[in-house]
């Protein structure tokens, strides 16, 4: 089975530790960015086969970000997990309405993070 | 002399009379033997009897019946065996089920056991990784916000018999920027280095919003305290986990801060 890529977009250092914490105990291959913008680059660049996205982030943020990827060709079909703290309704919606797959609020729950990870690769 | 060829009248009379007789009883016998024989050919005949050695129809019905009785009675116990059977493959299901269902939970429980291990490495990492002051106070910030979900925290320092605020996200700094000791729930955390949490009844009035006061311990003393005002909406209550990261917060936190103290850890102290 090929290891499957994912793109971590977050600004905390925290959240991507503990992002990469619970991703490592599966057989995927991680890569990071700091903000939208270097997400969206990472994702033309990396090809990735999910992307965790933070919402709140400087220079753009994660539905933007969202936006820009669902408009390329070749990053438009890549499933795309919101990582939001805002739990709200707007927000979610927010999120689909932008173009993301599903989302998980933080605290990170690492069972749930993992089951739609996994549920958004096929697994 | 007579003739003894000729009867005598009498005698004669009496033999045609004896023959009339004699046919009278053969007429009756014979209407008798007429009605036996109608009466006999409207009922069934009578079975043939069989040749000597041949099987006869009533054995083939007995043995007919013998084997069908045998075949029944083996169904019989085939279907009580495969009851049987399938009893214990519903026992065995239901201890497989009672096993999968064990086993999903020590996974969920791994699971929650590795995630709270992970946060509390994570939160570790932060606290002693930054170079500066403010890497640890911005780590401290980072913890609070998405390993405990608080988008609303201050961090206090004992300094001169009072708190000072050094750190404030979320809330207005202004409110809180010098606190006394033995003030309120946040300085008592300060003053007796006890961690404060609020469970759902608040410490006083115009204490509302204060969740947990996590009192920064460095040796034996206590340096300071980080507050921690309303959790995330979608964020009801603490659980052990947060625990976990407030007692981590506690013993590393203010330890940190000292260490990256420009003015150096002898004299921060």
């Amino acid at each position: 089975m090929d290891r499957k890529k994912i793109l971590l977009v977050d600004d905390s250092s925290t959240v991507l530790l503990m992002e990469r914490m619970i991703l490592s105990k599966s057989p995927y291959d991680l890569v990071t960015a700091k903000d939208g913008q270097e997400g969206v680059e990472k994702a033309l660049a990396e090809r990735p086969d999910l992307i965790l996205m933070d919402v709140v982030m400087p220079r753009m943020d994660g539905y933007e970000a969202c936006r820009r990827l669902r408009e390329q060709d070749d990053t438009k079909a890549i499933p795309v997990i919101m990582v939001t703290t805002r739990g709200e309704l707007q927000s979610v919606e927010t999120g689909y309405a932008s173009g993301c797959t599903d989302y998980v609020t933080k605290p990170i729950n690492g069972l749930e993070l993992l089951a739609k990870v996994k549920s958004c690769l096929g697994q | 002399m007579s003739d003894l060829r000729k009867p005598a009248p009498d005698a004669a009379k009496e033999r045609t009379r004896d023959l009339r007789e004699v046919n009278e009883r053969l007429k009756e016998l014979v209407a008798s033997l007429r009605t036996e024989k109608d009466r006999l050919g409207a009922e069934p005949h009578p079975a043939i009897p069989p040749a000597p050695g041949a099987t006869s129809v009533p054995e083939t019905l007995d043995l007919e019946k013998k084997r069908l009785a045998t075949e029944l009675a083996l169904a019989r116990e085939a279907v009580a065996h495969a009851q049987e059977e399938r009893e214990r493959l519903r026992e065995r299901l239901a201890e497989l089920e009672a096993e999968h269902r064990r086993i999903c939970d020590d996974y969920v429980a791994a699971q929650e056991k590795s995630t709270d291990l992970a946060q509390l490495y994570v939160a570790l990492e932060r606290l002693h990784g930054g170079a500066t002051r403010a890497d640890t106070l911005a780590a401290i910030q980072e913890i609070v916000v998405n390993l405990v979900g608080s988008e609303e925290l201050a961090v206090f320092e004992r300094r001169d018999g009072a708190l000072s605020l050094v750190h404030a996200f979320g809330v207005p700094p202004r409110a809180l920027d010098r606190l006394g000791l033995e003030q309120d729930a946040i300085g008592r955390a300060a003053a007796t280095g006890r961690l404060f949490v609020a469970n759902g009844t608040p410490a006083a009035p115009g204490e509302e919003d204060l969740t947990a006061v996590i009192p920064l311990r460095v040796g034996d003393s206590v340096a300071g305290v980080i507050a921690i005002f309303r959790l995330l909406g979608h964020k009801p209550v603490l659980d052990d986990s947060d625990h976990a990261v407030f007692d981590l917060l506690s013993a590393h936190a203010g330890l940190a801060l000292r260490l990256r103290d420009p003015r150096g850890p002898a004299a921060a102290g």
